[in-house]
């Protein structure tokens, strides 16, 4: 195989030429999304939530979930802190924050980004944002690889590890068969205090702001979900900052898809480039080594025929 | 034979060295354990030497009352560290004045380890003597110095035992004279003049009061009448505080303050002007009533005892912050406009349970103005004497309404049964008539809630909301749909308008009973039934 040096780098200037072309078509990904027009989402006033988990219970028969050992009724559950599961879509938790009179209590579950980590981890596609607002996962296309889980940063993917044959992803559909037939969300419905309102995400936070302006000094002055990792259709507000109450206030405003696109944007770059790159560096060395022993051979032939004269 | 001798040579070094680091680390955790206490009230940070720039190290932490004590031990009083001005003690470390940064820096380390240096001569326990023991740059103790301040009760105390010679405190200072001289009747709170920070010859809040105060103290401490605290923790620790004796009832303080008042927009002799004209209707206040309230005038006067509109002038000046008049009596988020000060009084747990859930808007009902500004200007146009506006605003003032009660038992009705909501629970016996007569009973004898309840029906309001006061107001279900309705979202269903207005209540009113669902509605064996959006 011989390659000139020149076509070599003829090649390589053209490779980064097109890694700059892609580039500019992945940019696209980096566009500020504000979530689809008239989604919806679901306001949690937590000032107004008293740990009765009607919610908990409407999900589990809404969803056909597996009966609890222990009765939805039952409130002890609620001295430990519980995380999202295979079984339970949705878990409230209680929180004794100094200075309060009473406990403070928290539901936790899928909050549907608007961009969601899970689904820009997901290689095959499994995981969908919809119109209405609601993040679905397809167990069809799902190959178990379970990165959904890790790229959460709400920790609420669950994995239904005792099915051997049918392992799948458990997360809150935020009720999307039910939305899709013009129904609330289970949990909206049950919940006797009407802690969750239901409605279009820019409803629910025009709402909330009402709310602040209303009861001043009731609320602290935070939609939380109105930008975390850039949005989520879930929106909550409290009377306590809410890293209090167990949520994490680290997480910044760029939704999870915006962090990894530039790395993910350098893969033609290095599939593309790095064949070229070796292919080039293996044959100018194979050039060399070919260079090398032509010019061994011609010495040889020049030393053969000095001697053939000397003889 | 020669390397048994090293070896032996260095075994004794690290001996030695072990025994040293030893000792001198106990010897430091000895003296932490001696003073260190977490908070301490008489804790004060040394750091007077920032006036002249940045510090070299760090400030030091110096504990007031174990110097005291310590030195009280060895018979030594306040002169050993403080020097007399004009026969008082000066609060400053042997010092009357902060002349320059070596000087001063001097003043603190030949004071300070000479002490230290002869006690510990006397083997004697004692402070550090080293740089680093001293300027730490963690500290070791935390402060929980609380401001002091007088109430009326320690105003009327300290009042009588002065024999009521307001001059022993109170003065003015004469610009020309440049002396303190006493006004009469034109007494100020200390705050008015004392700022939190030297300047010039005025000093500063903390300097002025432990100077007055403590020679005070000290003076009376040989007599035999009870007196006050000499110790940094007698004043500024929040038990000791608690301590303090209060008078029940305190005696009215005297400054010929008035007793009713007219409030106007504008002051009076400013009234002719074309544009500031009195066009609100005239406030009258019970000045003397609110003095009752209050702990301190300074609670409404801030640092000066002048009228509102003085500083809080139609348009806002700089005297009064750019805190305009209409500001300055109507601002809901402080304690110190009107409206805020009243809106404070609804969180008592006996008017929170109604109010709490009302929101508080800037905005009332119009006819909610009326029920402070009483009097039409017109009627004011011609000045009156400040006699005659005292008697006008009593006159007023007495000519309100008071309504404290509700509706005849008769009219109220004693049970409701909540039915048409029942799926999963069986219907709730609600003692209607029960929980009206304790919320009369709780406001029975509150005279705010007796002017502002202005209606036998206004108490109702506080469940049947959003409706004229009236004796048959509609029922909750009337406005509250059965379900959550998408179009109005800021207003609940049934459902959750009964368990927010029930618990919502409950909590604020600090009722813990009934507890859990059941307590209210027995469960009924029937499967939720879904219902549509």
């Amino acid at each position: 195989m011989s390659i000139s040096r020149r076509r070599f780098l003829r090649w390589l200037g053209a490779a980064g030429i097109g890694s700059t072309i892609g580039k500019s078509a992945f940019a696209a990904g980096n566009k500020h999304f504000e979530g689809y027009p008239e989604s919806y989402g679901i306001l949690h006033d937590i000032t107004q939530c008293v740990g009765c988990r009607s919610c908990e219970a409407a999900c589990n028969k809404v969803n056909k979930l597996p009966v609890p050992d222990r009765p939805f009724r039952e409130l002890s559950v609620l001295n430990e802190k519980r995380r999202t599961t295979a079984t339970a879509y949705t878990v409230v938790n209680k929180y004794e924050v100094p200075g309060k009179k009473a406990p403070l209590f928290r539901k936790s579950q899928c909050n549907h980004c608007l961009e969601p980590a899970c689904a820009s981890a997901c290689f095959v596609k499994a995981f969908k944002k919809t119109e209405t607002g609601a993040v679905t996962y397809d167990p069809s296309v799902c190959v178990g690889c379970r990165y959904c889980m890790i790229a959460c940063p709400f920790e609420i993917p669950a994995y239904l590890y005792d099915e051997p044959l049918a392992p799948r992803i458990m997360k809150c559909t935020m009720c999307y068969p039910r939305l899709m037939q013009g129904q609330l969300p289970a949990c909206v419905e049950a919940c006797p205090k009407e802690a969750l309102t239901f409605g279009k995400r820019e409803d629910l936070i025009n709402i909330a702001r009402e709310r602040f302006r209303k009861y001043p000094g009731r609320y602290i002055d935070h939609i939380y979900g109105e930008t975390e990792m850039g949005g989520t259709a879930w929106l909550y507000i409290s009377s306590v900052p809410f890293s209090e109450i167990g949520m994490r206030e680290d997480l910044g405003v760029t939704p999870a898809p915006e962090l990894t696109a530039g790395a993910l944007s350098a893969v033609p770059v290095v599939v593309g480039l790095w064949p070229v790159l070796l292919m080039g560096i293996y044959a100018i060395s194979k050039r060399k080594e070919v260079i090398f022993q032509q010019e061994l051979d011609a010495l040889e032939e020049d030393a053969r025929s000095r001697n053939r004269e000397d003889i | 034979m020669n390397k048994g001798k090293h070896l032996l040579r260095r075994a004794c070094i690290l001996a030695v060295s072990i025994v040293f680091i030893y000792c001198s680390s106990l010897y430091g955790s000895g003296q932490v354990s001696a003073v260190s206490s977490g908070a301490r009230a008489d804790l004060i940070t040394l750091d007077a030497m920032k006036m002249f720039g940045k510090l070299d190290k760090a400030p030091v932490e110096f504990l007031h009352d174990a110097h005291t004590e310590a030195l009280a031990k060895n018979n030594r009083d306040c002169t050993a560290c403080h020097l007399k001005e004009n026969d008082r003690l000066f609060p400053k470390f042997k010092r009357t004045a902060d002349t320059d940064r070596i000087e001063v820096m001097n003043v603190y380390h030949n004071g300070c380890i000479s002490c230290h240096g002869e006690m510990r001569l006397a083997r004697e326990k004692t402070g550090p003597v080293e740089c680093d023991d001293c300027h730490r740059e963690k500290p070791l103790n935390s402060s929980s110095r609380q401001p002091m301040g007088f109430d009326k009760s320690l105003h009327f105390r300290h009042a009588e035992a002065q024999n009521k010679k307001c001059e022993r405190c109170h003065h003015e200072y004469d610009e020309k004279e440049k002396k303190l001289f006493y006004a009469k009747g034109k007494e100020e709170s200390c705050r008015s003049c004392h700022k939190a920070e030297t300047k010039d010859t005025l000093i500063s809040m903390r300097l002025a009061s432990h100077i007055d105060c403590l020679n005070c103290h000290l003076e009376n401490r040989s007599k035999t009448t009870p007196n006050g605290p000499l110790d940094c923790s007698g004043c500024h620790d929040r038990e000791a505080q608690q301590k303090i004796r209060k008078i029940a009832t305190v005696p009215r303080m005297d400054r010929k303050q008035p007793d009713r008042v007219l409030l106007k927009s504008v002051q009076k002799g400013l009234e002719a002007g074309s544009e500031n004209r009195n066009r609100m209707n005239v406030v009258p206040f019970d000045h003397q009533a609110h003095e009752t309230y209050n702990d301190n005038c300074r609670v409404c006067h801030h640092e000066r005892l002048k009228q509102c509109n003085d500083c809080h002038t139609l348009s806002g000046i700089t005297e009064g912050k750019e805190v305009n008049l209409e500001n300055a009596m109507h601002r809901v988020d402080t304690s110190t406009s009107c409206q805020g000060c009243h809106g404070l009084k609804q969180e008592d747990k006996n008017c929170a349970g109604c109010h709490a859930l009302m929101g508080k808007a800037r905005k009332k009902a119009d006819d909610s103005c009326v029920k402070c500004h009483i009097l039409s200007v017109i009627e004011k146009e011609e000045m009156l004497d400040p006699d005659g506006e005292t008697s006008l605003a009593t006159a007023t003032l007495e000519s309100r309404n008071r309504v404290n009660g509700t509706f005849s038992e008769a009219d109220i009705p004693e049970k409701v049964i909540i039915k048409h909501l029942s799926r999963e629970y069986a219907p709730v016996d609600f003692p209607h008539r029960r929980i009206v007569n304790t919320l009369v009973n709780n406001i029975k004898e509150n005279k705010l809630a007796g002017y502002f309840h202005t209606q036998d029906g206004t108490v109702c309001k506080g469940c049947h909301h959003n409706s004229p006061a009236s004796k048959k107001p509609p029922h909750c279900g009337n406005c509250h749909g059965k379900t959550y309705d998408e179009k109005n979202p800021l207003k609940p269903g049934i459902m959750g308008a009964y368990h927010q207005q029930c618990m919502g209540c409950h909590q604020e009113m600090g009722i813990t009973k009934p507890a859990g669902c059941t307590e209210c509605h027995a469960v009924k064996d029937k499967p939720i039934v879904s219902r549509g959006l």
